[in-house]
Formats: structure tokens, C-alpha cells, sequence
């Protein structure tokens, strides 16, 4: 697995390097960026980087998640939920778009929020429209 | 009124030198008030609470950061608004608030644009700017920085090349409010958010950084360090933020608070409601203060 370090953060994004442990629930507005090791929950109305050195053992509470790194625990999103190809999730996701990359790891469930717009029910396909 | 601690082992040009024409120069911007002169490490903060009680409204530190860090020590009274006239060896704080030299600090002063910050607190020493311990300190204690010449500056950089080779990072363990973080330091740094984003609430930010990777980036950092950036924001691996925060390291280490060694770990920093009013050349939080 690539060792990437993250040099020269900007913004007020809270960031676990790797090579950190932590051990607690972290709370934010903002976004956060996990390099490191972390054993607790995180809630936060900004989006949630797991990097690939990134190990998290606790549930997420957040805008997006990105997981490129390992992560034991329930995944909550309003929008989107990433699991990008060298991530792992053990744990159930809950989010309005799933996507997971060719050679990512996902045991679990998913439940998918479904927008307003894709909640009309389809059209009972007729015999003419086949025909046609 | 107006009361002015001046530092006479500032910096490189003496403070002794310049003081009349300092008088002057404030006199005519309408602001002149009492001088006193520091005799020693401390007597800044001894000199502020005296001033306060006397009634004075303002207080400028003129000298370096050590000087400002007395006097921010010293203020009891919110309602005390601090300048700065740059004229010491380190002026970080006064480059920070727009300040460039004396005589346009002066101006500064007269034009009295206030900033409000809340200060930190290690023990019972108050700070603004910034406590940092690792390699920050280390090469702060082993390099000559004396000089602004090419040639010092090459020393200088060379000096802490050196002491970066050398460097054995530390084994830490932080408690940060509800969190418990284990790492090891190249650099850690601690300060108020706003100070460095004036647009940003109050909030203590921990900087931590790992040794920088290859020599490129350990050149990078260095010579960002050499220009007087904040090199270990910069090059920060690591950031949380809180409220109360503990410091153990292995071994133990010194901490330098505002560019003066001020403790060893362990150590416990918080951020208070003490409040200070600056005086600075940029309008940074609300609209400027007219008052005289």
C-alpha cells in the first residue's frame, strides 16, 4: 500500500496524519481528513476523507465520505459515499449515492435515500410500446 | 493616554538611539505619552499593571516579541488596547499586524485600528501568537540568528540544516479536550485561529508536523522558516482544534512561547476569555474602533 504523506494543510479542515493515533469522537463543521488511526466516532457537516493509510474504528456522520483506507463502522451521509478502490468498509451505509470503485471492499448493507424525483412510479409497459 | 515601555536590550539598533526622535515623531502625530524603560526580563508586565492603575488606556511594547509578550502579560483590563513598535531582533508578531518599522508604527498607532483576539494560556504565562516545542525550539537554542546579511543567512540555514539531521523526533501524547492522540513530533505548534485567519472565530488550532520527507522538502521548510514564515503551519502533517489541551513528550522538552523558551513538558494550554485589543495596521475583526 502506498505511504502518501500530507504536507501543507489549507482551509480549517481538521486533519489526522498518518502515523497519528487517535482515540475519541471527533466533532466538526468542517471537513476532515483521515491519514491516520482512529478509534471513535466522527460527526460532521463537512465531508470525511479516509485516506489510504487512513484506519478508523467508528461510525461516520457527514455531508460525503470518501474511504480509500480501512474503516470498521456505519457509514451516515446525506449525499454522496465513496469507497474508492483500495478501501474497506465493514459496516452498513446509509446515503443518497453510492458509488464503489473496481477493487474496493464492501461488506455490508446499503440503504439509499431515494430523491423526490425518482420516487414517481414507472410506467407499465404496454404491448404497443413494445410493439413499437 | 498614551504609556510607552521601551526595551533598551532590543533588537539591533538601540532603542536609546532613536528615543528622541521617536518623542518627536509621536508628538507630532498627537499622541505622545509617559516613557518608561525595562531594566530586566519581567519588569514589562510589572511596568503594564502600574500604568493600568495609574489610568493609562494604551499601552505600546516598543521592542520585540519578548517585550510584546510582557506587556500582553501584564494587562488586566479589557478595555486596555496594546500597540507595538517594532525594535526588536524578532518582530513576528509586529510583521503579523502590518507593522514594517518604527516609524510607520507610529502612524499605525495614531490611526488606531483595534483588533480584538481572546489570548491563550500556558500556566499562568498568556500568549498570542504561538507556543511551539520540537525542532521549532531545538533550533532556536543551537542557531545563531544574528545577522541579515547573505552570509548569515547562509550560516544560519546551514546551522539548521544541521540541527535538522540531528533531530530525533519526539514520542508525544496529547489530550485534546476528548481526544487522546498519540504521535510522534517533528514540530508541534499551538495557537489561537484567528490570529493567523482574523476571519475565523476564536479556537485553538494544534499544528503538528512530522519530519519533513527527503531533502527537498527539508530545504523547502527551511528556507520558508529563514524568511520568517510559520514553517510548521505550512508544513503541518496533523491539525485538531479545542478548547484545553495537555502536552506530554518523551523525553521531556522545552516549550517556546512567542520566541522565548518559557517551560518544559508536560504542559497545559488553554484558550481563555481573557481579550485583548490590538492596535494594527489592518482592520481585522469588525469595523475599526475611532476612539481616542
Amino acid at each position: 500500500m502506498r505511504k502518501e504523506t500530507i504536507v501543507g494543510i489549507t482551509g480549517n479542515e481538521t486533519v489526522i496524519g498518518a502515523g497519528v493515533r487517535v482515540k475519541g469522537n471527533l466533532t466538526s463543521e468542517h471537513d476532515m481528513i483521515i491519514d491516520g488511526s482512529l478509534v471513535g466516532n466522527i460527526k460532521t457537516k463537512g465531508a470525511i476523507t479516509i485516506g489510504v493509510n487512513g484506519i478508523i474504528k467508528g461510525n461516520l456522520v457527514a455531508r460525503d465520505a470518501s474511504v480509500s483506507g480501512m474503516l470498521e463502522g456505519d457509514i451516515k451521509a446525506t449525499n454522496n459515499v465513496s469507497i474508492m478502490e483500495t478501501g474497506r468498509v465493514r459496516g452498513n451505509v446509509s446515503c443518497s449515492d453510492l458509488a464503489i470503485t473496481t477493487g474496493a471492499i464492501f461488506m455490508g448493507t446499503s440503504v439509499m435515500a431515494i430523491p423526490e424525483s425518482h420516487t414517481e412510479p414507472i410506467a407499465e409497459a404496454t404491448t404497443d410500446s413494445l410493439e413499437a | 493616554m498614551y504609556y510607552y515601555i521601551l526595551n533598551p536590550a532590543a533588537g539591533k539598533t538601540s532603542v536609546n538611539t532613536i528615543q528622541d526622535k521617536l518623542r518627536d515623531q509621536l508628538k507630532t502625530l498627537g499622541i505622545s505619552g509617559e516613557f518608561a524603560k525595562t531594566t530586566g526580563p519581567g519588569d514589562a508586565t510589572k511596568m503594564v499593571a502600574a500604568a493600568i492603575e495609574k489610568g493609562y488606556n494604551t499601552i505600546v511594547a516598543v521592542g520585540g516579541d519578548g517585550t510584546v509578550n510582557e506587556v500582553i502579560n501584564g494587562i488586566t483590563q479589557e478595555q486596555v488596547a496594546v500597540g507595538i513598535i517594532p525594535m526588536g531582533t524578532s518582530n513576528t508578531m509586529a510583521k503579523h499586524f502590518g507593522l514594517t518599522n518604527w516609524q510607520q508604527a507610529c502612524a499605525v498607532l495614531a490611526a488606531r485600528r483595534i483588533s480584538t483576539y481572546s489570548l491563550m494560556a500556558a500556566g499562568q504565562n498568556y500568549f498570542l501568537s504561538n507556543l511551539s516545542l520540537g525542532f521549532e525550539t531545538d533550533v532556536e537554542k543551537k542557531v545563531d540568528t544574528a545577522g541579515s546579511s547573505l552570509r548569515s543567512r547562509a550560516r544560519h540555514l546551514g546551522q539548521s540544516w544541521g540541527t535538522a539531521r540531528d533531530f530525533k523526533t519526539l514520542s508525544c501524547k496529547l489530550t485534546l479536550d476528548n481526544l487522546s492522540i498519540d504521535c510522534d513530533i517533528f514540530s508541534l505548534s499551538v495557537g489561537n485561529q484567528k490570529y493567523q485567519n482574523p476571519l475565523l472565530d476564536n479556537r485553538m488550532t494544534v499544528n503538528i508536523a512530522e519530519r519533513p520527507v527527503g531533502r527537498k522538502q527539508l530545504g523547502s521548510y527551511l528556507i520558508g522558516r529563514l524568511r520568517g514564515q510559520i514553517a510548521h503551519d505550512e508544513y503541518a502533517t496533523s491539525r485538531f482544534y479545542g478548547t484545553k489541551l495537555t502536552i506530554e513528550t518523551e523525553p521531556s522538552t522545552s516549550i517556546m512561547i512567542d520566541g522565548k523558551v518559557a517551560g518544559r513538558t508536560p504542559i497545559a494550554i488553554r484558550l481563555t476569555e481573557r481579550q485583548i485589543r490590538f492596535i494594527t495596521e489592518k482592520v481585522t475583526s469588525g469595523l475599526p474602533a475611532l476612539e481616542r
